[in-house]
């Protein structure tokens, strides 16, 4: 079996117009991986900016995969929430992207988005505070019903990975 | 390539803590230690440290040097537990006491070369606002038994029982570390 090494950290975020940002993160893998080593998902802390916009989790990743086959190539999706000062979370965006394919360091940027709701639920975020989350988190790495989504644009996640392969030349794969 | 028994292989880290930048504290220190997973092992040098006290510079950097030598070699079989150093800053507080400036932590690089890296640091913050108004009345800031934590991802929700401070939010302090690597 083919192994995939990711390690690396999400470093950041910069762009939103919430201070207090943590972010839940996650993969999702295809059915022919296993995942041999590390947390699948986890939470950051969070953490507010003190000078300049960008929040920083340095938050470590460490995964391990054994494959069988190319397809469900890791996905790593984010949900960036903002807390106030009573300790109520807002969502603030959400994001994806693949881990990277070739071996060695990758510095991602991994653009958000929220959706947006009605204006009524629009006055009412600005408010209160809430506004509308997704019901099932695989919209927000899949594209299969997008199309009913009308979202407004959040800020960047920073994350650097590092990918190592092993027996990729078994399979006759090059990388 | 090897059948079925595990390969060891080497990771020789040579480096420095070169500086940081504080803007609101002076006289620092830091401590260095590797936190890394249960495949591996170092087999030489050390895997801690503690620096020397350093005075900003009087010029226009406002910069704190240390310089101060990372020398380990790591054994393992497997990259998973890939070795992170964790990075803890104290300084003199208003009344003399020692206390913590800020948490960082980064994975040992991957590939071999020259490696630059710039580290932000973390300090705790209690999220009760007495909690807040004691530990400056007192001069005491929450902190963490084992700095160790700052390196693993479980556990950040805030409900880390393991802390001086039972909830802690994180507020990241405008500093830098910068560190060189020349991992093999």
């Amino acid at each position: 079996m083919a192994e995939v090494h990711v390690i690396g950290q999400i470093m950041g975020a910069t762009g939103f117009s919430e201070s207090s940002l943590l972010c839940k993160w996650g993969v999702h893998t295809g059915a022919a991986w296993k995942l041999l080593s590390g947390v699948r998902e986890g939470q950051t802390q969070v953490d507010t900016p003190q000078i300049g916009d960008m929040a920083y989790w340095s938050h470590p990743i460490d995964l391990h995969f054994a494959t069988k086959g190319l397809q469900g190539w890791p996905r790593l999706h984010l949900q960036v929430w903002s807390q106030d000062s009573f300790g109520r979370c807002q969502l603030a965006g959400y994001g994806f992207c693949h881990v990277p394919s070739s071996p060695g360091t990758h510095q991602l940027d991994c653009p958000t988005w929220r959706p947006l709701g009605s204006w009524r639920e629009q006055l009412a975020r600005a408010f209160v505070g809430g506004g509308p989350q997704l019901l099932h988190g695989d919209a927000i790495y899949s594209g299969a019903d997008r199309y009913r989504l009308h979202t407004t644009s959040g800020g960047t996640v920073h994350l650097e990975l590092s990918l190592l392969l092993r027996h990729f030349d078994r399979y006759g794969v090059e990388c | 390539m090897a059948a079925a028994a595990p390969s060891v292989f080497l990771l020789m880290v040579n480096g420095q803590v070169e500086s940081a930048q504080f803007p609101e504290y002076d006289d620092l220190y830091c401590k260095y230690c590797f936190v890394y997973g249960q495949d591996w092992a170092p087999t030489a040098g050390l895997e801690e440290g503690i620096s020397q006290i350093t005075s900003k510079s009087q010029d226009a950097r406002r910069a704190l040097v240390w310089n101060f030598p990372i020398d380990v070699t790591f054994k393992s079989t497997n990259p998973y537990g890939w070795p992170q150093i964790v990075l803890s800053v104290y300084g003199p507080d208003v009344f003399g006491n020692d206390v913590v400036r800020g948490y960082g932590a980064v994975h040992v690089p991957l590939s071999p070369g020259r490696h630059k890296k710039t580290i932000p640091m973390f300090v705790p913050e209690s999220t009760s606002k007495l909690q807040k108004f004691t530990s400056w009345f007192m001069g005491r800031r929450p902190e963490y038994t084992d700095p160790k934590v700052v390196a693993q991802g479980e556990g950040r929700e805030g409900g880390n029982t393991e802390a001086v401070i039972p909830k802690a939010a994180w507020i990241c302090l405008p500093a830098w570390l910068t560190l060189s690597f020349c991992p093999q």
